[in-house]
């Protein structure tokens, strides 16, 4: 399922009951009776080796009369309605978005930006001479001379899919129209008499999730923002399981770049409706992404990106025809494409530079994506460095014992006494804090389901500061005497975050000291990458942290700093910025000059290959302790656990300890 | 540390519990001087090797399977390890000692990351086996050549993309090829892997972490010799 959660439930459960099971609240009004229609879904036929198994339809119950009724009634269209389908044997669903209950968290919202509008795309009205005998030039040469002598335009060209409407257009009109400009160079759209109003959208493809921002071209205003689940998350949660699909199955690529394009279809029907327009009123297009979604949207397979040395086909901007890549927007509607940078540091990184512009600025900025990969950028007005640290799923929930996405129902904050290490922690859709004791005193259908990344972010550094773990993150036996919430065994040691009475699955949700292990391996992948950055840049402190992207956004920097997450900095000074890279689109699609500038940032920040540097292992190993086994964080004192007598650690050198009890 | 103990006082016994827990708190010229000392007092170099030293690294890797000790602590503890390694190589070829065994490791083709491979390669001289460590982006010529010069009981192949694993079946085959497979253990490891890979690729084993690898290693390497069924 799109929600990327599996597990096992016992043989002839429905689907909707084993969805709640694992915490994917699937959409029902009539409560299981097979009457409503509203928990359909998908089940996906195959083999499927990123999830280690093989689906089939046969896998399920036959549809029961009642859903058999309802099908011909309405037709499920190959659907099943969850609540009739019992599970035989492994399947693997997928839960359409109309039958998802609660909508994903997605912090995607355009930011209030400055931007100077000077779109790409600008309208001008002309009066074009009629026909006439023994004037034997063509209507479109008699438009171009209009726009010469009226609007001094030169050289233009038109899109010859305009030409068979054109002369019903300009007679429709009494031969005054209004031209659509693409760059001063194309007409890509003739609307007869006086028109007014030039859309476009920006678009962000992110490996989770797609925004599109729908932006009037003259006034800059955003007339709507959709966004939706990337339909690719079912071949894979990363990118490089996603190469694999396409490696290991021949129509796995041509159905992914199929699969998107219709998503970004999709979101532009949705968003043009909100704002009473059609697809037809699209006459530009800028978007971002990653380099394997930006090779995918083009038509051009990205397997070179899964190994080195992790060859683009292209990085340079791009302009084509949406036509080309089979967007439905208006027949001769444009489409750009911001720069890349690297194998792993895409166009969605240049539009993040082109939103902060990291560039321009006197203090040393560090920004930080973090997602499967992280991307990191880093410098100021002398010189900016790029570079993509490996740090796995651990921030989005997966390898995490009981990780997920961030959803209604997941934990974000956490909080753990010092002294009673007893916790506290939010809930993602209720906005109280919930503690063990307040059983009573929340609506019962509130139920942690899971931890996603923010919260496990918080849960580590607060078993930090509780002293529940060590600074090199190993669970404390004493701490088990403290309170009945850790346990401790050898190779076997846990916090209980959640009692089983306020989990949504009836068991206790805890962090496991393989939890604190994997988070440990995931941030000292990005800070090490963060110290190579700053070396170059031949600089030991930062003034100034930006966390980009949706996840950023939940980010407490205090918990990011005290996990050692970002180097010290001033508190104060670390900042989330939400979806940057959209933001980066959209001033792109309403500024066509700072298209040119996207491209002169791709050529001038220098990209660092982090995993090469001889440096590298070493600085990874000393970001493995939190924050850190030998940086500084100053802006941190008095906060830090002090250095724990570590008396009790593991095992005692006997022989060492007897000499030094006697001098 | 060193002057706190006056070693020539310690019973033999004594000093090697202390390398063990020397090793286990990574202090490396602590270690080397307890090796010193035992030789001194005509220990022979295997013997320190093995009651020594690699009795203290399976400590360390037991921890570390557990989740008690983590990377940088291994790393500490390998690092003593090796400096006691300096001094006894040498004499322990002087003494024609058996050997524990060999292996030849690198991260496939197409993959650039090294860092647990290199934590294996640590873990596995630990336990004394001799490692050769081919790096990164290793191609399946690369590896045989290896293999060939050195003669090694085992290969071990380590990737971390889900892009750059399916290459482990490359090199097998070219093993299978060159009419090296039957004489080689093959161990291989990284995050994407699992059991099921490593059995589909014809691997000998799939190894989780560091730890495991040493454990499998000893372990089929005795079969190997007959020493295990």
């Amino acid at each position: 399922m799109p929600s990327g959660r599996k597990g096992s439930v016992p043989r002839g459960s429905n689907l909707l009951q084993a969805a709640q099971e694992l915490g994917v609240e699937l959409e029902s009004i009539c409560g299981g009776r097979q009457t409503c229609g509203k928990c359909q879904v998908i089940i996906e036929s195959g083999h499927f080796p990123k999830h280690g198994l093989t689906s089939h339809p046969d896998h399920l119950s036959p549809p029961s009369p009642l859903e058999s009724e309802y099908d011909q009634e309405h037709n499920l269209n190959g659907r099943r309605l969850a609540c009739a389908a019992e599970i035989l044997a492994d399947v693997l669903i997928t839960v359409p978005e109309e039958s998802q209950a609660h909508k994903q968290i997605i912090a995607k919202e355009a930011t209030q930006r400055f931007i100077e509008i000077d779109p790409a795309i600008r309208q001008v009205y002309v009066e074009v001479e009629p026909p006439e005998l023994g004037d034997p030039r063509g209507e479109w040469e008699r438009i171009a001379l209009a726009l010469e002598k009226q609007w001094s335009l030169q050289e233009l060209t038109i899109d010859s899919k305009l030409l068979p409407d054109l002369q019903s257009s300009l007679r429709a009109g009494d031969y005054k129209v209004t031209v659509t400009l693409w760059q001063d160079k194309e007409v890509v759209r003739i609307q007869p008499g006086y028109s007014e109003g030039s859309y476009g959208v920006a678009i962000d493809i992110g490996s989770t999730t797609v925004v599109a921002h729908l932006c009037d071209l003259r006034t800059g205003d955003v007339l709507a923002t959709q966004a939706t689940m990337n339909p690719q998350v079912r071949f894979g949660e990363d990118l490089m399981s996603r190469i694999s699909y396409i490696n290991s199955e021949p129509q796995g690529f041509v159905r992914m770049n199929r699969m998107i394009i219709k998503s970004i279809n999709e979101l532009i029907e949705k968003a043009t409706a909100k704002a009473d327009l059609t697809p037809q009123d699209i006459t530009d297009v800028v978007a971002v992404g990653n380099t394997v979604m930006h090779h995918i949207f083009l038509g051009i397979n990205p397997t070179q990106l899964g190994v080195a040395p992790f060859a683009l086909a292209i990085d340079s901007p791009i302009d084509l025809k949406a036509r080309d890549l089979g967007l439905s927007i208006h027949l001769s509607g444009r489409v750009h494409l911001l720069p890349i940078i690297a194998g792993h540091v895409g166009a969605d990184n240049v539009g993040v530079m082109l939103a902060e512009s990291p560039q321009e600025q006197d203090e040393v900025t560090l920004i930080v994506d973090v997602g499967t990969n992280a991307e990191i950028i880093l410098g100021d007005k002398n010189k900016v460095y790029v570079a993509s640290s490996p740090t796995g799923p651990a921030f989005e929930g997966a390898q995490i014992t009981h990780g997920q996405r961030a959803a209604p129902g997941a934990i974000e904050r956490i909080r753990i006494d010092p002294k009673t290490l007893e916790p506290r922690f939010k809930v993602i859709g209720y906005p109280q804090w919930i503690a063990s004791g307040s059983n009573g005193l929340i609506p019962s259908e509130v139920k942690a389901t899971g931890i996603c990344g923010s919260g496990i972010i918080e849960a580590i550094a607060e078993l930090f500061l509780a002293g529940i773990i060590d600074s090199k993150g190993h669970f404390l036996s004493t701490s088990a005497d403290r309170s009945s919430r850790v346990h401790y065994d050898v190779g076997e040691a846990y916090y209980v975050l959640v009692d089983e009475q306020l989990s949504s699955t009836g068991s206790p949700i805890v962090i496991t000291q393989e939890d604190v292990r994997a988070i440990q391996l995931a941030k000292a992948a990005l800070y090490a990458g963060t110290k190579l950055l700053m070396d170059h840049r031949s600089i030991t402190k930062i003034d100034r942290v930006i966390l980009a992207g949706a996840f950023g956004t939940f980010i407490s920097p205090y918990h990011a700093m005290v996990l050692g997450l970002i180097p010290d900095c001033d508190l104060d000074k670390v900042n989330a910025v939400g979806n940057a890279a959209g933001d980066g689109a959209r001033l792109a699609l309403l500024n066509k000059q700072l298209r040119l500038k996207a491209a002169r940032i791709a050529r001038t920040v220098e990209y660092v290959e982090t995993p090469l540097a001889t440096n590298f292992q070493d600085e990874f190993v000393a970001a493995l302790n939190l924050p850190h086994a030998s940086d500084p964080f100053p802006h941190l004192d008095g906060v830090l656990p002090l250095p724990t007598v570590e008396v009790q650690k593991k095992r005692k050198n006997r022989i060492r300890s007897k000499y030094r009890s006697r001098s | 540390m060193n002057d706190e103990i006056d070693i020539s006082q310690l019973e033999t016994a004594e000093i090697l519990e202390l390398i063990q827990d020397d090793l286990y708190d990574g202090l490396a010229d602590e270690v080397v001087v307890s090796v010193k000392e035992l030789l001194n007092r005509d220990m022979t170099p295997y013997d320190v090797l093995t009651q020594g030293l690699v009795a203290g690294m399976a400590v360390v890797g037991n921890d570390f399977r557990d989740g008690i000790l983590f990377v940088p602590e291994v790393l500490m503890a390998a690092k003593a390890m090796k400096a006691g390694m300096e001094i006894l190589r040498p004499l322990l070829v002087e003494t024609g000692a058996p050997q524990v065994g060999s292996m030849v490791i690198g991260t496939v083709k197409g993959d650039i990351h090294d860092i647990g491979k290199n934590l294996v390669a640590m873990m596995m001289e630990g336990a004394g086996f001799n490692v050769i460590n081919l790096g990164i982006n290793t191609d399946a010529d690369a590896f045989i050549d290896a293999i060939r010069e050195h003669n090694v009981d085992i290969l071990g192949m380590s990737a971390l993309l889900t892009t750059t694993m399916p290459y482990m079946q490359v090199v097998i085959d070219a093993l299978k090829d060159q009419g090296l497979r039957e004489q080689i253990i093959v161990l291989v490891g990284g995050a994407p892997l699992n059991e099921a890979f490593a059995e589909e690729i014809g691997a000998d084993a799939y190894c989780r972490d560091a730890a495991v690898a040493v454990e499998t290693a000893k372990k089929l390497i005795a079969i190997k010799r007959g020493q295990l069924t």
